[in-house]
């Protein structure tokens, strides 16, 4: 227990990161869902994290979701991805949800029963968070679903689904609702398989998704998801993201030095190189600056609170400025690491370092939510704030 | 809201269904002004109006409605933020 009476979440870690350890290089592999670490984090009760005491969760905070992120991210990025994206969800339905669906789902999340997956992307429209095509139908008392859905992390193992739909008689594609549906409200067909690059064992699988659930399912306003990805969804999902790409690279930078400094290794290479010492503060400097940028926008992000606005030019810019410089500096970062670790421990499959497989993962970085997309925003961002204030 | 600010509106508005009037609650957002037409329609009201909107007023609310918009142009007329 820590001094303020909330349980430790740090102690439910050790067994997770084991089962995550133990199984990377296999999901890796396979391309499948890390079934056994997503049970263990079901048991340590991590994926209640963010939901309160009062519906028997942890009651964690923002900071505590990425400090757990990237110890997870350390062993699996596709686990850290997956906690992370959870973790978004259920911040999303614990402010927004209304009282009936709290209560229903809050205790289940908190008990390990369920775990959310995200279902934003569609197809024509891409990543764009912000639009659907896919209209929700009902007759006031049901809401009915119908989509496509092209990329579903762990969508063949959720338990729930918060999926972005076209609110009902919405006049433009931009009036879109959030609506959550359990599994077994739902009729899902996979329509396709899983073998990318990396981030293999997310088991992003399409889906097509059709069903219907009770009225009292929509999280949040019908059309105004605009105004919760603003506040909560996605400064959570560029935090969450690009902390796991912070701690897949910084696990890759930890396991090269500790090679570096065992005793049989320390005669293979001369570690007053200045080759050496140049790469690894370059390595180093990287990921300190994403790390403070993390770090900076958890501040503004935890500043509302106190009643800041997050949709302002300022703020709504370093938020994507943690999205856009995490996902080039990790990857830059672990390239580099390749670079200076050579051909046997920076190239091949199977050494112990696994810079090949964080290599691969951390190359989807830029393409998670396209960061072209994001400029094209940042620009317009940049536009309306002449003064050039920083949050 | 007078007139000539909903006329200026108008073509920002492309879901807007044709013959309809700008109403003063009209959500711009809904009514399919994104990000980059904002700037646009911006500089547009900033040309029409002989106003400059300072950058504190230049966030989600004062772009949230047709109203909302033009009571922000219209302050910054009365206060002298001519450009
Ligand atoms: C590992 C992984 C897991 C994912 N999990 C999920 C999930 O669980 N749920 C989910 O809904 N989605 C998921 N996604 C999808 C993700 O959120 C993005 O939507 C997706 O990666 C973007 O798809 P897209 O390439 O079709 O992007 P688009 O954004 O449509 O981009 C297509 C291409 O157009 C370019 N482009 C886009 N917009 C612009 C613009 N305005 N100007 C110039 N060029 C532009 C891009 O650079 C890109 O090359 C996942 C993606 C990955 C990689």
């Amino acid at each position: 227990m820590s001094v303020t009476g909330a349980p430790d979440v740090r102690r439910l870690l050790p067994d997770v990161l084991e089962v995550a350890r133990e199984h990377a290089a296999e999901t890796d592999e396979d391309a499948r869902f890390p079934t056994e670490a997503l049970d263990a984090l079901r048991r340590s009760g991590l994926l209640g994290l963010l939901v309160s005491a009062e519906h028997g969760g942890l009651g964690g905070t923002a900071r505590e979701m990425l400090e757990i992120s990237d110890r997870l991210s350390r062993e699996c990025m596709s686990v850290g991805m997956i906690f992370a994206m959870h973790c978004q969800q259920v911040a999303t339905v614990v402010e927004y949800a209304g009282e009936e669906l709290r209560a229903s789902l809050l205790p289940r999340i908190a008990r390990g029963e369920v775990y959310i997956a995200s279902v934003t992307t569609e197809p024509g429209k891409g990543g764009h968070l912000l639009t659907s095509q896919s209209p929700l139908a009902g007759d006031g008392e049901w809401l009915h679903l119908d989509r496509m859905a092209p990329v579903v992390t762990g969508g063949a193992h959720a338990d729930g689904f918060l999926i972005t739909m076209l609110a009902p008689d919405a006049d433009s594609p931009g009036q879109v609702s959030l609506v959550y549906a359990d599994r077994d409200q739902l009729d899902l067909e996979q329509v396709g398989g899983w073998n990318p690059l990396g981030m293999r064992a997310t088991h992003s699988v399409p889906m097509k998704i059709v069903g219907d659930v009770p009225a009292a399912q929509v999280v949040g306003r019908h059309g105004e998801f605009r105004e919760m990805s603003t506040r909560v969804f996605a400064p959570l999902a560029h935090l969450g993201w690009a902390t796991c790409w912070l701690g897949a690279a910084a696990g890759a930078l930890s396991r090269t030095l500790r090679m570096f400094r065992e005793p049989d290794e320390r005669k293979k290479r001369d570690l007053r190189s200045e080759l050496l010492l140049t790469r690894l503060s370059r390595i180093r400097q990287r990921l300190d600056t994403v790390h403070a940028l993390i770090e900076h926008g958890l501040v503004r992000y935890t500043s509302q609170a106190e009643g800041a606005d997050l949709s302002a030019p300022p703020v709504q810019l370093l938020l994507n400025a943690v999205k856009l410089t995490a996902s080039e500096q990790c990857l830059a970062a672990v390239d580099e690491l390749v670079e200076l670790t050579g051909m046997r421990h920076g190239y091949l499959r199977g050494s112990k370092l696994a810079l090949e497989r964080t290599l691969r993962d951390l190359r989807s970085a830029s393409l998670n939510y396209a960061n072209d997309r994001l400029h094209q925003a940042d620009g317009a961002l940049t536009l309306m704030d002449a003064e050039v204030r920083f949050a | 809201m007078e007139d000539q600010f909903a006329t200026l509106l108008r073509p920002y508005l492309r879901f807007l269904p044709e013959g309809e009037e700008v109403r003063p609650d009209a959500r711009l957002r809904d009514l399919g002004l994104d990000s980059m037409q904002a700037i646009e329609l911006l500089f547009d009201i900033e040309d029409s109006y002989q106003v400059t909107l300072p950058d504190e007023r230049l966030n989600d609310r004062t772009f949230e409605t047709a109203d909302s918009l033009w009571r922000a142009v219209d302050e910054e007329r009365d206060s002298g933020g001519r450009s």
